[in-house]
């Protein structure tokens, strides 16, 4: 595998976010692998450094890397805070414009000072600086052919803001370009690399994967209300669900926006929100009704920083209690998590034939650092792809009113939608008999709660396993969830290279929850270490309140992140080093 | 296709109403203003929230979803949204619309989706056995207000109207005759119509009885300009009098008129909209 990691920091308003997506989109455009990270503040316009981390690799990769080999900083203050993640031997760029620092103290680096700004203001307008480090960057590394595509994203990125400033922006880039051949010395190892192109892909963010996947699946209803960092997925399906004979409509709250996705479901129509957080405990009623009203609704959770307003913009995998136990009453519901970009767009598919077939809600935890970060996913064809619909009755009588949930060996009732003769009935919060009718009686309440949740038990058989990597006959065991499963692989194979044998499991299905998978996981294991991006431990306490495996003499580790950041693959590596070393010391002292 | 009655639209379930609740009649002038416009009951649906109001599409043949408390109209825009050729109408009680609901009432209104809303209103929350409710009378005390009320009451016309509801009117269930003409012209109308019908308890509001609303009503002049908004703002604004009869009647582009337009204007932007599909939208992140 050859691959190149780059970081660009900078001040809001430095273009880094810009720059970072239009070489991001250029590099996939031409057959290779790319991940990306991106940060920035809350505020629009903060102190905080904007920064854009891009991983370009000749085979598929889980994560956006740790380290960098090309750093490019505007600024002295956020080259210092980033200088540390760049390897040794690796590239420094910094704009040397108001700044003639010469940073003796960082060694075993290329520096290049380069007045970006002053060149920006020669070659077409300050305001270009970003297209500017993007030329002297590629100036640098000149196997990585991607010119043609960079100057094509710029076109279409600056489309709306007019012909003046496409130009500007391309002709910074070309002339910033051949400035770098021609006076920049070259750095051996960027001159000669080569990264092999992988074939035909597409690329988008975490949040457009779950646009997307909805509309694979059929979604033709979309409510949503604004809220960070979910809105990405209504600004898609807004622009894309009219043209494609589907609805998108803007909400007073998340309560209307799940209440009328809920109708529409009602009314016979595959239908999608998607919210964050604050949303998400705003919704709960409602899925509880959806639940026992046996409606199909998905609901896209890009989970951030809690609790209440807690951190917009930064990321964590905190609302799984919310997510599985947040509604009132005994509520069978299906819960997802999916591990990449390209997993996102598979299981949102997933979600939607789940909801389709047991009539259940369905709730999809993605996070800020996986609905933002921009990823490839393989050429696919959509004639593959499996979509699920409800279960409609064989035929309908019009004399007798409809029994809308009737028991069946599989919990699933035959569903009709308003507009069918014969089919009339009424979608209720309240429990109630098979013909809809409302009832309190102690055996309705029992032979109807017993109903909905078999329809969960009917699920997890056809529930595929869950993944797991590594050797099955490793002693130690990771479990993780979501998007930590990217570093916990990633540190997997570099144990592996030094010796050590780990297995890690990463169910994409986290509630029904997951016993069996994680008994039959365990059932050789010795040592267990759960990640997860939470204070409390969410995923892991269920793991020891339900796994019977906990009774046998498994020495559990948490590895639990709480700062707003995703993991980094050597935390996780630390962490194994921690335990294998603590164990080897044990070992060593009774000895 | 048989010509139907209004006991066409009756389900074989009882209310759970108490005697000579007021919604007893609006459900008849309910049924009876269907059957006058021969709407077929698999076409119709009903959605409502949570009270004794709320309970009412259980008793209609028609389709119907009874939601949570206060979300009888998000759940209708979405079902008037994905399946257009339904007609839909709520129905709830004067908590379920104006307190825990009130906030989708204004955007409902800015919608315009073709809905019609009635609202049951008996000034007091029935179903949870008699609370204050936004419309009870300032004196009225009641075991969770036992010595003073501290809120004033709204004024449901009044705030239709500031909201530009595109038809609103008031009706009484005890003028079956009239309240009936009101539903048919509300379903007719091309827009979010908004009846607010005056429907006593019998059981836990003592002080709103049928004796005391036909005492306190009148009936709009036969020449009120119902598309003038300030002078039915004017005849909204008193409470004795309290006016009786269609306030206002606007025409405006519906929801779905408008995501129609939406739909144009997002094939304007691409070559051959009729052969705009799924592997176009994938196409652009190649």
């Amino acid at each position: 595998m050859v691959e190149l990691v780059i970081r660009i920091v900078g001040s809001p308003g430095d273009g880094v976010i810009s720059s970072g997506d239009i070489l991001t989109l250029a590099t996939a455009r031409s057959e290779r692998y790319v991940s990306t990270y991106r940060s920035f503040p809350t505020e629009i316009r903060g102190v905080d450094q904007s920064l854009y981390q891009l991983r370009i690799s000749s085979e598929k990769i889980l994560t956006p890397a740790d380290d960098v080999d090309v750093l490019i900083a505007y600024n002295e203050r956020f080259l210092r805070d980033n200088i540390s993640n760049l390897k040794s031997g690796g590239v420094l760029i910094f704009d040397s414009s108001e700044n003639n620092s010469k940073f003796e103290e960082y060694e075993n680096v290329t520096k290049y000072f380069v007045p970006i700004k002053d060149l920006a203001e020669k070659f077409a307008a300050e305001r270009t600086k970003n297209m500017v480090a993007l030329g002297i960057l590629l100036g640098l590394i000149p196997n990585l052919d991607i010119r043609e595509q960079i100057k094509s994203d710029i076109q279409k990125k600056y489309e709306t803001k007019g012909e003046e400033i496409i130009e500007n922006n391309i002709k910074a880039f070309e002339i910033a370009y051949d400035w770098a051949r021609q006076n920049l010395p070259q750095a051996a190892f960027l001159e000669n690399l080569v990264i092999e192109k992988s074939g035909k892909k597409v690329v988008m963010s975490g949040c457009e994967a779950m646009a997307l996947g909805s509309l694979v699946a059929g979604c033709k209803f979309y409510a949503g209300y604004p809220i960070t960092p979910a809105t990405e997925i209504m600004e898609m399906l807004a622009k894309e669900l009219p043209r494609l004979g589907g609805n998108v409509i803007q909400c007073e709250d998340e309560i209307a926006a799940i209440t009328a996705t809920l109708g529409a479901s009602f009314s016979g129509v595959k239908a999608m929100t998607a919210t964050s957080g604050p949303g998400l405990s705003l919704m709960s009623e409602t899925i509880g009704l959806a639940s026992m009203a046996e409606l199909p609704v998905v609901i896209a959770d890009v989970q951030r920083g809690g609790p209440s307003t807690g951190l917009p913009t930064k990321t964590e995998q905190s609302d799984l209690n919310l997510a599985i136990y947040g509604t009132h009453g005994d509520t069978p519901k299906i819960v997802l998590a999916p591990i990449n970009v390209e997993d996102s767009f598979y299981q949102t598919i997933k979600a939607f034939n789940y909801a389709e077939k047991y009539q259940v809600p369905v709730i999809i935890l993605s996070d800020v650092s996986l609905g933002e970060r921009r990823e490839c996913i393989d050429e696919f064809d959509i004639n593959d792809i499996q979509v699920v619909n409800r279960l409609k009755p064989e035929k309908l009588e019009n004399q007798k009113p409809f029994s809308r949930y009737t028991k069946t060996y599989t919990g699933i009732s035959p569903i009709t939608s308003p507009g069918q003769e014969g089919g009339a009935y009424i979608a209720t919060g309240l429990e109630h008999a098979e013909d809809s009718a409302p009832s309190s009686k102690p055996h309705i309440h029992v032979s109807m709660t017993e109903k909905r949740f078999k329809k969960l038990e009917t699920a997890q058989e056809e529930f595929l396993e869950a993944r797991k990597y590594g050797h099955d006959d490793a002693r130690f065991g990771i479990i993780s969830w979501g998007s930590t499963s990217g570093p916990v692989l990633e540190a997997i194979d570099t144990a592996e290279k030094q010796g050590y044998k780990i297995q890690a499991l990463y169910p994409r299905i986290v509630y029904p929850f997951p016993t069996k998978w994680i008994n039959d996981f365990l059932h050789n294991k010795d040592i267990l270490l759960i990640v997860e991006r939470n204070y409390c431990g969410q995923f892991a306490n269920t793991i020891v309140y339900k796994c019977t495996c906990m009774n046998k003499n498994i020495q559990i580790h948490n590895l639990m992140k709480y700062n707003g950041e995703p993991f980094t693959t050597k935390e996780i590596s630390d962490k194994i080093d921690q335990i294998i070393k603590g164990q080897y010391l044990k070992f060593t002292t009774r000895q | 296709m048989s010509v139907k009655t209004a006991e066409n639209y009756r389900s074989a379930t009882k209310p759970t109403w108490c005697k000579d609740c007021g919604d007893y009649k609006v459900l008849d002038s309910l049924t009876a203003a269907m059957a006058e416009l021969q709407i077929e009951p698999h076409s119709a649906v009903f959605t409502s929230g949570v009270g004794c109001a709320s309970r009412l599409p259980f008793y209609m043949n028609t389709y119907g979803f009874h939601t949570v408390h206060g979300r009888a109209l998000p759940a209708a825009i979405g079902i008037k949204v994905a399946n257009r050729e339904r007609t839909v109408i709520s129905v709830g009680g004067d908590g379920d619309a104006f307190s825990i609901g009130g906030n989708h009432f204004i955007h409902a209104s800015r919608k315009n989706p073709d809905i019609t809303y009635i609202v049951m209103d008996n000034e007091i929350y029935g179903l949870t056995k008699g609370q204050n409710s936004p419309t009870s009378h300032e004196d009225l005390l009641t075991k969770i207000n036992p010595y003073e009320v501290i809120e004033d009451r709204i004024n449901p016309v009044l705030m239709a109207l500031s909201f530009n509801t595109s038809f609103i009117a008031r009706g009484f269930s005890e003028d079956q005759d009239q309240l009936k003409d009101m539903i048919v012209k509300g379903i007719q109308h091309k827009g979010f119509s908004f009846i607010h019908v005056l429907s006593p308890c019998t059981q836990y509001n003592k002080k709103v009885t049928y004796e005391t609303i036909r005492q306190r009503i009148k009936q709009l002049p036969k020449n009120h300009e119902t598309a003038n908004r300030i002078i039915s703002m004017e005849y909204a604004m008193t409470h004795e009098p309290l006016y009786m009869g269609i306030f206002y009647d606007i025409s405006r582009p519906t929801l779905l008129d408008k995501l129609d337009h939406i739909r144009e204007l997002s094939m304007d932007e691409i070559g051959n909209p009729s052969e705009y599909e799924l592997s176009d939208v994938i196409k652009q992140f190649e």
